[in-house]
This record gives C-alpha cells, structure tokens and sequence, in this order.
C-alpha cells in the first residue's frame, strides 16, 4: 500500500486577481522506504509538492492521502497530531526557535512528539546532534551558529523523533560537500534501518545521486521519473 | 498512520520555557510595556492608599468632634436637621438601656444643640451651641486632648469652650466675657454669659470655627428645658462598623417608639459621597489600567507575532496546534502582567509606606479647597495599608493582560503555515 498518493491533484495560488498554477493535476505513488528526490527549477512547483504531502497544505482540487486518510478531510487540529507524531519537516531557511539553544531545539521535536522518559530524551537528542557533527555545540543558541550548522540542527530536529515520513527542502543548501555527505549518510542509513521515507526537494546532484528515485517536475506536473 | 490518537508529550514545560525567554528577546519593549502596567497600578495604589486615609481621618474626626458613633433623638430631631430646642426629651430609662446593652457599647452623653450668636466686645457671630455634662462628654468626645489654651469647662459653671479659629475671629481669649444670644424653648430672647475657660484646635476645621461648648446644668434654666432634657444622646462604641451594624439594630427597636438612632455613617454623608466619589476615580484609574494595559498588550504581540512569523510556521509544521501556539503567547503576556503588577505593588507600597510615615498636608496641596469641599481635616493625611486592593489591582492587571492577548494571539496562531514559514 503507498504511503502517499496524489490524484489529480491542482494547487492554484490566487494573488488578488492573479491565479498562479503552481500545480497542475498531478498524480503519484510513493511507498513506505523510499528515498525520492524532486527536482525541477525554480518555481516549477517542488516546494507546493512538498508542502501538500506533509500536510501543511490542502490543495484546491484532487486528493492527498498520507497512509489512506485524506488530509482533506481532517480538521487543523488532526493534521496537527498527524505532522507532530510522523513527519519531520527541514525548510531551507532552519526557521529554528532563536531562544533555544541548539539542544533544546533538538529535544522540543520530541517533547512534541513523544511521551518518551528525559533521560532517553537526553540521549537521543545528543546522539543525532554529535550524528551531525554538533556534538559539541549542544547549548550554542541559532544566532551563535553558522548557516551550515543551522542547517544541521534543523536536520537533527527532524530526524529525531524518527518520524515515518522526512521532507526535506534544500536540505544541503548551506553545506559544504562533506558535511553533505555526512548527513546524507545518516539520512541513508535511518531509511534503511527504520525503513523511514524521504522525499528531497533539491538541485543538488549529491543528493539525487543518493535518490533511488528521482522525480522532475517542472510547470507544476511531473515530466520525468527514473527509479534506480 | 496515527492520526486520530494524540501522543501526550512533556511540551508543557518547553512551551512555557520559549514563554519566558521570549519576554527577555526583547528587553525593552518588554519593559516599557511591564513599565506602564506598573506606572497604572503604582497610581492606582498610591491614590488608593491616600483616599484611604483621607476617608479614615475624615471619618474619625467626624466621630471624635460632631457626632460620635451614634446619635439617638426623636423623629422630628432627625427631619428637623437644624438645632432647635422643640426637640428636646426627656431621656426614659428604657432607652438609656437599651443604648448601654448595645453590643460593643463604651459610652453616652447627653447634650442639647441649639443655635446663639457669640457676642465677643463689639463682634458678633453665629454659632451652635453644644450644652454638654463635661464628665460623660469626655468619654465620648476628645476635645480635651485639643485644649491649647485654658481647660474645659466644668459641671455647673458658666465657662465656654471655643475653636481657635472662631477665637481668632473674634479676638477673644481665656478670660475673656462672652455672652450667646438665643431665642430659648419658649421663643423668647434670653442670654448665656460668663468667661471662656479654654480654646481648642482640633484637627476638624468646622468644629474649630462652627461650634462653641457650654456646660449644660449651667444653660439648662437658661434655655428654658429642665436639666433632664436633652435634644439628643451620642455614644460611642468599640469601633465604627459595631457603631453602624448596633446603630441599624437600634432603629429597628425603636420604630414607632417616636425615636431614631443614626450612625455616624448617617450623619456623614458628604464624606460617603466623596467615598463613592473616590470609589469612582478608583474605577476610573482601573479603566485606565485597561487601556494602558491592553494597547501594550496588544502591541507586544502583535509586534511578536510578525517578528516571529515564521517561527509559529514552524511551530505547526512540527505538530504543535494553534491552541499550544496561543499559550506561548499567553503565558508571555502573564509574564508582562506578573512583572508590571510586581513592580506596581512594589512602588505603590514605597509610596503607602512614605504617605504613612510622613503624610500629605492637604492644605499644602488643595489650599483651602479642603474646606469648601466640605473635608473635615487640617493638618496631614496618612496611607493606609489595604491589602485587599493590593491583591485586587495586581490581579486585575494579570486579567488585562492576558485578556488583551487572547484575540491578538489567536490572531498569531491561526495563520497559514505555508504562508508563515515563507513569510508570505
């Protein structure tokens, strides 16, 4: 059974008397595990792609399924609980919470999520952060820390509630080759592991070349798909 | 995918964390908007405080100079409102006992009012007359701690008791002749005349200019009574609020008996409508607090929410509901309100504790504006400590600010996730 599937699904943005289609009818499938990165080029609809399957978005017609509930029909407070307890988002600009240090950023994703024991909190939280490479910045508040490792927290924010489904937006943006390597990595390694499923958004080619399946979208419909 | 079942997470505690830190994200408008929420209650406080204590000493010397605690005299005395001696009754054992076995009763006195002119060497002045018997008039009455000059007057002789201010007017001394000029019981011109034998400065102006003190075995044949008359019986009680709850019981006792009883309450009535009075301005600084509180309020955060739009995007992106969201900014604007209303009690109890030590001349401040307003002090006015507006004015300000952010952060968290994180 696919994890995620769109039908027909149109997403139009109206700006006063403007309508802009940043989707156009797209259909598609994507089972539990993959590791699935959309490409195309700027404005070609990547991000709403991405913004309708975590459910942060509904689109104006068509239907998104996430595990066979259409996010259609929840209410805010049902996407609410079903983006805290299985998605971990990571948004090119970190959006992190400035009066958190970085640790506390890490450990918020899983006060929200789970009603897990501190000390397991704790662990968790240290090991994904020193995972990428923060080990030792654990109480650097965000304005105390370059981009890339901005970045990094975000990552770690994401991945450490181990959430079924990780989207990612950019996600290298502001790495450096090796630390995007590093952390891609680990991405590889939980969608092994835990069978988590990752879909990218990126122009990056290390991350496609990570991708066991790669997805083109350009003028808001799926132009190309290759598995590997 | 677990949809429906809400995982119950230790967010409580972070939400709260980001709550208070935030309040310190930005130091100064966090602390001009504290600052104005204490200014309004430091004000509140403070005049609180002072009409507090304008109202106890106005009340206190009401008692201690006009009327005591209670008054009891006939109907026609109370509807008459002026001194006249048709008045004038025989005081029945009944009534005295049921004055005495009054709870908290210490003590009464007898007197009869009624209106002279003072005649002092050429001048003459209107006056009331206050015929009094010195011994059981001390127990009730403290003008013998205000004499500045001379004594009080004594039982069966002719001496007079004066404020100095009437004194004063008059050029008139300890030694001095006077003579009262009055229409007596029977409406006919008679006199009172003799040595004034003490002046005295109490701190309620009327007395000092208004009212004069005769003895009255010596004034009774005078006047036209008999020595047993009085037009009315004063006392006094343990405290005020016995006076007024026994002066009510004893109204009830004597309906229809051709008796009333008024307590000093009663007799103080420009004092109770300038309590109301200043209930009122108190209402009206509580007002003011509400709206100084609430355009802070809601210019924090509102100011908040824009600055931390795409932090709330990421809040929902994450999983936290609108209703979470909400509480991160209640709890911020709690914050304001704890600290501005600490703040305001901590000032508004430096200010209480300063008026209670030093006190307000009122004259200094209003002039002689204190006198035509009808407030019976001279000299100062000192705070008083009221517990229960400290606790009232701190919550009220609480309520208005998180009162006041309730719309503005439903506002903040109802937006658009998508809209939030990209900041559109």
């Amino acid at each position: 059974m696919a994890l995620i599937k769109l039908n027909s699904v149109k997403k139009i943005y109206q700006d006063g008397e403007i309508s802009v289609k940043a989707l156009r009818g797209v259909d598609l499938e994507i089972v539990e595990g993959e590791f699935a990165t959309v490409y195309g080029p700027s404005g070609s609809g990547k991000t709403t792609l991405l913004n309708l399957i975590g459910a942060l978005d509904k689109p104006t017609s068509g239907k998104v399924q996430l595990n066979g509930s259409s996010i259609g029909d929840l209410n805010k407070n049902e996407l609410a609980l079903l983006r805290r307890n299985n998605i971990g988002f990571i948004f090119q600009s970190y959006n992190l919470i400035p009066v958190l240090t970085a640790y506390e950023n890490v450990e918020f994703a899983l006060k929200i999520a789970e009603d897990s024991k501190k000390s397991e909190n704790r662990e968790k939280s240290i090991k994904i952060l020193d995972q990428v490479g923060l080990g030792d910045m654990l109480s650097r508040r965000p304005n105390e820390l370059s981009g890339g490792q901005k970045q990094r927290v975000a990552i770690a924010r994401a991945l450490v509630k181990e959430p079924r489904l990780v989207l990612a937006d950019e996600p290298t943006a502001n790495l450096d080759s090796e630390t995007s390597r590093g952390v891609l990595e680990l991405m590889l390694r939980m969608n092994q592991e835990l069978n988590t499923t990752f879909i990218f958004s990126t122009h990056d080619p290390m991350v496609m070349d990570y991708a066991s399946r790669l997805l083109e979208i350009r003028d808001g419909s799926i132009s190309r798909e290759e598995r590997r | 995918m677990a949809v429906y079942q809400e995982k119950k997470g230790d967010k409580f505690m972070y939400l709260m964390k980001i709550a208070f830190r935030n309040l310190f994200r930005r130091k100064s408008r966090t602390l001009i908007i504290a600052g104005l929420l204490a200014l309004a209650i430091f004000f509140a406080l403070s005049f609180d405080s002072f009409m507090g204590g304008m109202m106890d000493l106005s009340f206190s010397n009401i008692i201690d100079f006009e009327s005591a605690h209670m008054e009891v005299g006939s109907d026609t005395f109370f509807e008459d409102g002026e001194p006249d001696l048709d008045n004038v009754f025989y005081l029945s054992d009944d009534i005295l006992k049921e004055i005495e076995g009054l709870s908290g009763y210490v003590a009464s006195t007898p007197v009869i009012d009624f209106s002279a002119n003072l005649i002092a060497g050429r001048e003459e002045y209107p006056t009331v007359v206050r015929a009094v018997e010195p011994d059981s008039f001390e127990r009730v009455f403290k003008y013998h701690e205000y004499i500045v000059e001379g004594e009080f007057i004594n039982e069966g002789q002719s001496g007079l008791v004066i404020g100095q201010s009437l004194a004063e007017l008059l050029e008139i001394g300890v030694g001095d002749y006077y003579t009262l000029l009055f229409q007596d019981r029977d409406n006919s011109f008679n006199t009172l005349q003799g040595e004034v034998t003490g002046i005295v400065f109490t701190p309620n102006p009327d007395m000092n200019l208004g009212k004069v003190i005769v003895d009255k075995s010596y004034a009774a044949s005078s006047l036209g009574v008999d020595i047993d008359e009085s037009s009315h019986i004063m006392a006094r009680f343990e405290n005020r609020d016995i006076a007024a709850e026994q002066s009510s019981i004893l109204s009830e006792r004597l309906a229809d008996s051709g008796f009333a009883a008024r307590s000093w309450r009663e007799f103080s009535d420009t004092m109770v409508a300038m309590e109301a009075w200043g209930d009122l301005e108190i209402q009206f600084i509580m007002g003011l607090i509400l709206l100084v509180g609430a355009i802070g309020i809601v210019n924090l955060v509102v100011l908040s929410a824009l600055e931390r739009v795409e932090e709330i995007g990421m809040m929902k992106a994450m999983g936290l509901k609108e209703s979470e969201i909400v509480k991160v900014f209640l709890v911020e604007s709690a914050g304001v309100g704890v600290a501005g209303g600490l703040v305001g009690l901590i000032f508004g109890s430096i200010a209480t504790a300063l008026m209670n030590n030093f006190g307000v001349d009122l004259q200094a401040l209003y002039g002689d504006a204190t006198l035509e307003m009808g407030v019976p002090i001279i000299g100062r006015v000192y705070g008083t400590w009221n517990l229960d507006s400290y606790i009232l004015f701190f919550l009220f300000g609480l309520f208005v600010a998180v009162g006041a952010s309730l719309i503005p952060s439903y506002w903040a968290a109802r937006k658009n996730p998508v809209d939030a994180i990209y900041h559109r």
